[in-house]
């Protein structure tokens, strides 16, 4: 062996893994910022991290996320890399059917293929663990999935984020982490009657937000949305939950600062910011949504 | 000696006008439901006030302990601020604040501990420890908000 076959072996007996550490390391990121686990777990009943079970009531019925742990049996564990690139991309289940849009494929096909390529390296690593998948709940004229094919006709556009060479790099990475990876949209948008995205009113806010709450309009409007923030207000509130008037973010919302946003690198949190603070404000009230119980009768004469 | 006496009772009596509806009409749920919400509202506003100066925002480093009494006196009690029967109509708190009243007091207590670690910092006057202390006191109204209040922002 010649001297410099002999170092270029070397270096690549020496780099590799920890060039597969740092994909994975790249991957662990990428995954939080997505908040894979916060849906996959079911946290309320203590269910095991990623194994899936966590109930998702929304106005279609009530969703179940699955079991994403590299079990053969009842997770991803036969899967390939290419299965769960076109999970992503194109939400197609390997057996070749389509998933329901609970699964936000609509923004994890924005993901780039090296990012798509690190959360599978990430999650190949995780343990194992066996626990079946709950059926959705779901009524009867949802229940086949052959309309989705005309959904996603009418509603997705595959493809990764492509970057605005007009807007800086903070906002392009920015509008990256919002559309691609943290998914904001699918909270924050209004969706039509058939659940697609109402396109010119993004991120106006939804009062029939997922498990019955109402999802606040983020957008830079005084009046109905958060346009009398500053961007360092906003970047304080991804991570700590706090708005300008003192009160925190609670519910759903308080699952996403603590598992995803607060976990970002405060560059992440201020590009996501300069990115919400530059979109187009909209007027839209949101509608909160309280107790619906009726008041309890008092008795005559008390 | 009389007089002082015919005075004390005198005085006396237009504390009990005051006391007696308060005593005798148990609250309007409507009412302690915006009682409460107004109660939240005055903590944000101190725990807002309080993190501007912390952060070194503004500068009103004398008012810090006002606030921070404000914020103990408020916290002192927050499951009282949820009675029985005022979980109905326009609230957000969730259901579990009944059904799960152990973890829902827990976490109360959790705050008010917070808060009390908080005005010790303030006292001790270590600027890190103030930071950090801080921080906890939002940890415990967010870890609150998460599990007993209707999502809203």
């Amino acid at each position: 062996m010649s001297g410099r076959a002999a170092v270029l072996l070397w270096l690549v007996i020496a780099a590799s893994p920890v060039l597969a550490d740092d994909v994975r390391q790249h991957g662990e990121y990428l995954f939080r910022a997505a908040g894979c686990a916060t849906c996959h777990t079911d946290e309320k009943n203590h269910g095991v991290p990623l194994a899936g079970g966590r109930a998702l009531k929304t106005s279609f019925g009530t969703f179940y996320t699955p079991n994403i742990t590299p079990d053969p049996d009842t997770g991803i564990g036969r899967w390939s890399e290419a299965d769960f690139i076109r999970a992503l991309r194109e939400g197609i289940s390997p057996a070749g059917e389509h998933y329901y849009p609970a699964f936000p494929y609509t923004s994890y096909t924005r993901l780039t293929d090296t990012d798509q390529h690190a959360i599978w390296v990430y999650l190949s690593s995780r343990k194992p663990v066996q626990q079946a998948n709950k059926p959705h709940e779901l009524p009867w004229y949802l229940r086949s999935r052959a309309s989705l094919g005309i959904w996603k006709k009418m509603f997705l556009s595959t493809g990764a984020f492509q970057s605005q060479p007009d807007r800086s790099a903070a906002w392009n990475r920015g509008a990256y982490l919002v559309n691609a990876v943290a998914h904001c949209c699918e909270c924050h948008t209004p969706r039509n009657f058939l659940g697609g995205f109402k396109e010119s009113r993004q991120f106006a806010g939804n009062s029939e937000g997922v498990e019955g709450t109402a999802v606040s309009n983020i957008t830079p409007d005084k009046k109905t949305g958060i346009g009398k923030w500053s961007e360092t207000d906003l970047v304080e509130y991804l991570e700590t939950g706090a708005t300008p008037d003192g009160d925190y973010a609670g519910d759903i919302m308080a699952e996403v600062i603590d598992n995803s946003l607060a976990q970002l690198t405060k560059e992440d949190r201020r590009a996501i910011a300069a990115y919400v603070m530059s979109l187009p404000p909209l007027e839209n009230t949101i509608h909160k949504r309280t107790n619906k119980k009726p008041k309890p009768k008092k008795e005559e004469y008390e | 000696m009389k007089a002082v006496k015919t005075r004390c009772l005198l005085s006396i009596i237009p504390v009990i006008t005051i006391l007696v509806p308060l005593v005798l009409h148990a609250a309007e749920p409507e009412e302690i439901i915006k009682y409460r919400q107004n109660t939240m509202k005055a903590i944000g506003g101190h725990t807002a006030a309080a993190g501007a100066i912390v952060q070194g925002k503004v500068d009103y480093k004398n008012q810090l302990a006002d606030h921070v009494r404000a914020l103990q006196a408020l916290t002192a009690d927050i499951p009282g601020l949820f009675p029985k029967d005022s979980d109905f109509g326009d609230t957000k708190a969730k259901d579990e604040v009944w059904s799960n009243r152990a973890e829902f007091e827990k976490r109360a207590k959790s705050a008010k501990t917070n808060v009390a670690a908080f005005a010790k910092a303030v006292q001790g006057g270590n600027p890190q420890t103030i930071v950090a202390s801080f921080k906890e006191v939002g940890e415990s109204c967010k870890a609150c908000h998460k599990d007993f209040r209707k999502k809203d922002d």
